[in-house]
């Protein structure tokens, strides 16, 4: 019996000196949320027929909307990243888009997780040429990392006529030459406790208008990137991007509210809702649009706005965080929720108080990314690295297009 | 319901909205809010922790016993153990119980592992999930996104430093020395000094892998510990100064 009692004793204890030993193991094995993976929501923009999309396997695509073949393809080199946790070494991953790319003449622009912006040629491109190309005005810049963890570029990239503008993970603005790529100025760190920008800049005149993580909207000058005098400030962080009608900026906050800020005042304008925050933050940018804000939260709730009274016009629970921000397309408003259910408004009509969508369809993926609408169509990618062409007439999925390209 | 909905909606999140909560109060301070954290998850523990420290202390106190058994029984094993095993069930002491308070933090260091890489949010994916775990709470929403700098750590990140590797380690070992008594039988002086060695090792060896959030955490917990025991059992215990690749004075009789 002691001898049996001893052994018993001497095996729990083994056992548990396991348990103990295998914890660690558990935590990164075992364990949901502790992923730290970049996978990259690209939005798409069409031009000339063409659409252009950063898929979620590190590449931009071209792909002929009529023909719905692929045009060109540019594989962006993958991104070494450290293992976390117990695995040792390195691993190799495909490059994190969030950016959607910018297509102006005949460029297109994007930037990547890894801090890279890469100007395209569409007729280098299309016959597969070493990238870049300098004689057909290619090029690529780095975005230094200068000090900060990351030089990660997430937020859309800004084309004005000669120069591009880029927010980065460390905390700067940058301006480069269109043309060539060079560096024409570079802010000061805007945000010094997070040091990310993942939202993008504004113009308006020769501003510059960027908010921050720590409840700044900073107005730097286009030629030189200064600070000019004027700066807002709010106790929580912008989520979401600032856009500007006239003199005044949207834009969303961590706070829950939505703010309406005019520039050179130091107290916001408004904030909605009046009574109480919202049931989540106001991630996606809004749209103004004949003195109406069109917002969406990720409570699910979208609300169309007075943007000088605050006054509510109408609202829609769409009953799923909506992500994307709304875009415009004729007198028809497109909303999007993360489920991957598009909702179509007609502007036109008399929207009631809880409004009730013309249309809604499904395109049977969950959807993060920016879209863009033209002619009739909508073109989402989807989460599951899919492109949806939803056809708002008919309304239905038209076609799509796996943009997981096999080698 | 999964046991993962269960598991977020009773630990996990509200782990993580406490610990941003206390950012909040902490002057947005996240490593302060780890430690204040670690402090809470102690004096909840408490209960179980001086059951543990008793536990200890009686051994302690037993010590004189146990020797002359050792010295009695020394060669024959079997009855060595017999005689502990009586004398253990005698005073009401589990030897092993030290291990349970450890095994109990276990979803704590689980959920605090899950707060600390949702909070931190280094991905936009991150920022995006953690708007579904927060509460409504105004003191939460303020925090939110949470600067990662912690004096030369980046919360998110493991120390690039040995400093907190050795921190951690350097502190379990004080602890685990704390507690255990030594013994005459050579198999349980291997079996100990393996674990005095091979835990304060693995925890550090692990600080250079995982966040630093998580080090601070054990480092914060493993010196409240050391506090707690000083106090409750009167002294350093069985902590000797001595090196711990140095043997035992018994070995070898």
């Amino acid at each position: 019996m002691t001898q049996y009692l001893s052994y018993r004793m001497k095996q729990s204890k083994i056992l548990l000196l396991v348990v103990i030993a295998l914890l660690p193991l558990i935590l990164v094995s075992c364990v949901p949320g502790g992923a730290q993976v970049a996978m990259g929501w690209s939005g798409t923009a069409v031009h000339d027929g063409i659409i252009y999309a950063g898929t979620l396997d590190g590449r931009v695509v071209a792909i002929n909307s009529s023909t719905r073949n692929l045009e060109w393809s540019y594989s962006i080199t993958p991104v070494t990243t450290p293992s976390s946790g117990l695995s040792c070494g390195q691993t190799l991953a495909p490059t994190a888009i969030y950016c959607t790319p910018v297509v102006d003449r005949d460029m297109v622009y994007i930037g990547t997780y890894s801090g890279q912006l890469l100007a395209f040629n569409m007729l280098a491109r299309s016959q597969n040429l070493t990238f870049p190309q300098q004689r057909y005005g290619e090029w690529e810049w780095d975005c230094p990392i200068d000090n900060a963890k990351s030089n990660a570029i997430v937020a859309d990239l800004l084309v004005s006529e000669d120069a591009i503008y880029v927010s980065s993970s460390n905390g700067r603005v940058y301006s480069l030459d269109k043309e060539f790529g060079d560096l024409n100025w570079e802010s000061k760190v805007l945000d010094e406790k997070h040091r990310k920008l993942w939202t993008s800049p504004v113009i308006q005149g020769d501003i510059l208008y960027v908010g921050t993580f720590d409840g700044h909207v900073y107005a730097l000058s286009l030629e030189t990137g200064e600070l000019s005098d004027w700066a807002f400030e709010s106790e929580a962080g912008f989520a979401s991007s600032p856009v500007i009608d006239v003199d005044t900026i949207f834009l969303g906050s961590f706070d829950r509210y939505l703010y309406a800020v005019k520039i050179g005042s130091d107290v916001p304008m408004w904030k909605f809702p009046q009574e109480k925050p919202a049931g989540n933050w106001f991630w996606a940018s809004p749209i103004v649009n004949e003195g109406t804000v069109y917002a969406g939260c990720l409570d699910g709730k979208f609300y169309a706005i007075e943007a000088k009274t605050e006054g509510k016009l109408w609202e829609f629970d769409a009953g799923n965080p909506i992500v994307s921000s709304p875009v415009l397309m004729d007198n028809l408003l497109i909303v999007t929720d993360e489920s991957g259910i598009v909702y179509v408004f007609d502007l036109s009509a008399e929207l009631e108080d809880e409004a009730v969508p013309l249309k809604t369809i499904s395109v049977g993926a969950d959807v993060r990314s920016p879209f863009c609408a033209q002619e009739g169509l909508v073109y989402i990618q989807g989460d599951d690295n899919q492109l949806y062409v939803v056809d708002i007439d008919m309304g239905e999925v038209s076609w799509k297009v796996n943009l997981t390209i096999e080698e | 319901m999964s046991f993962l909905d269960v598991w977020y909606l009773i630990i996990g999140n509200p782990v993580l909205n406490v610990l941003i909560a206390l950012s909040h109060l902490l002057s947005g301070s996240f490593g302060l809010a780890i430690i204040a954290l670690t402090i809470i998850v102690r004096l909840i523990s408490w209960p179980l922790t001086k059951r543990q420290l008793n536990s200890s202390k009686a051994l302690q106190d037993m010590q004189p016993k146990i020797q002359e058994l050792q010295k009695k029984y020394g060669k024959n094993q079997q009855k060595l153990q017999q005689e502990m095993m009586k004398l253990y069930k005698e005073a009401g002491v589990n030897p092993l119980g030290c291990l349970w308070p450890m095994l109990v933090q276990l979803p704590i260091w689980i959920a605090l592992y899950q707060a600390i890489m949702r909070a931190l949010a280094t991905t936009p994916e991150n920022l995006l999930d953690l708007a579904q775990r927060l509460y409504s709470w105004e003191i939460v929403n303020q925090a939110i996104p949470l600067s990662s700098k912690f004096l030369w750590l980046d919360l998110g990140q493991p120390d690039p430093y040995l400093i907190l590797a050795i921190i951690v380690g350097g502190t379990m070992w004080v602890q685990q020395k704390m507690t255990q008594a030594p013994t005459v039988d050579p198999r349980q002086q291997s079996t100990q000094r393996m674990m005095t060695l091979m835990m304060p090792l693995m925890f550090g060896f692990l600080t250079l892998m995982f966040p630093s959030g998580l080090a601070l955490y054990w480092a914060v917990s493993n010196i409240i510990g050391i506090i707690t025991q000083y106090f409750v059992t009167g002294g350093w215990g069985y902590l000797k100064f001595r090196s711990p690749f140095q043997s035992t004075p018994e070995k070898g009789r």
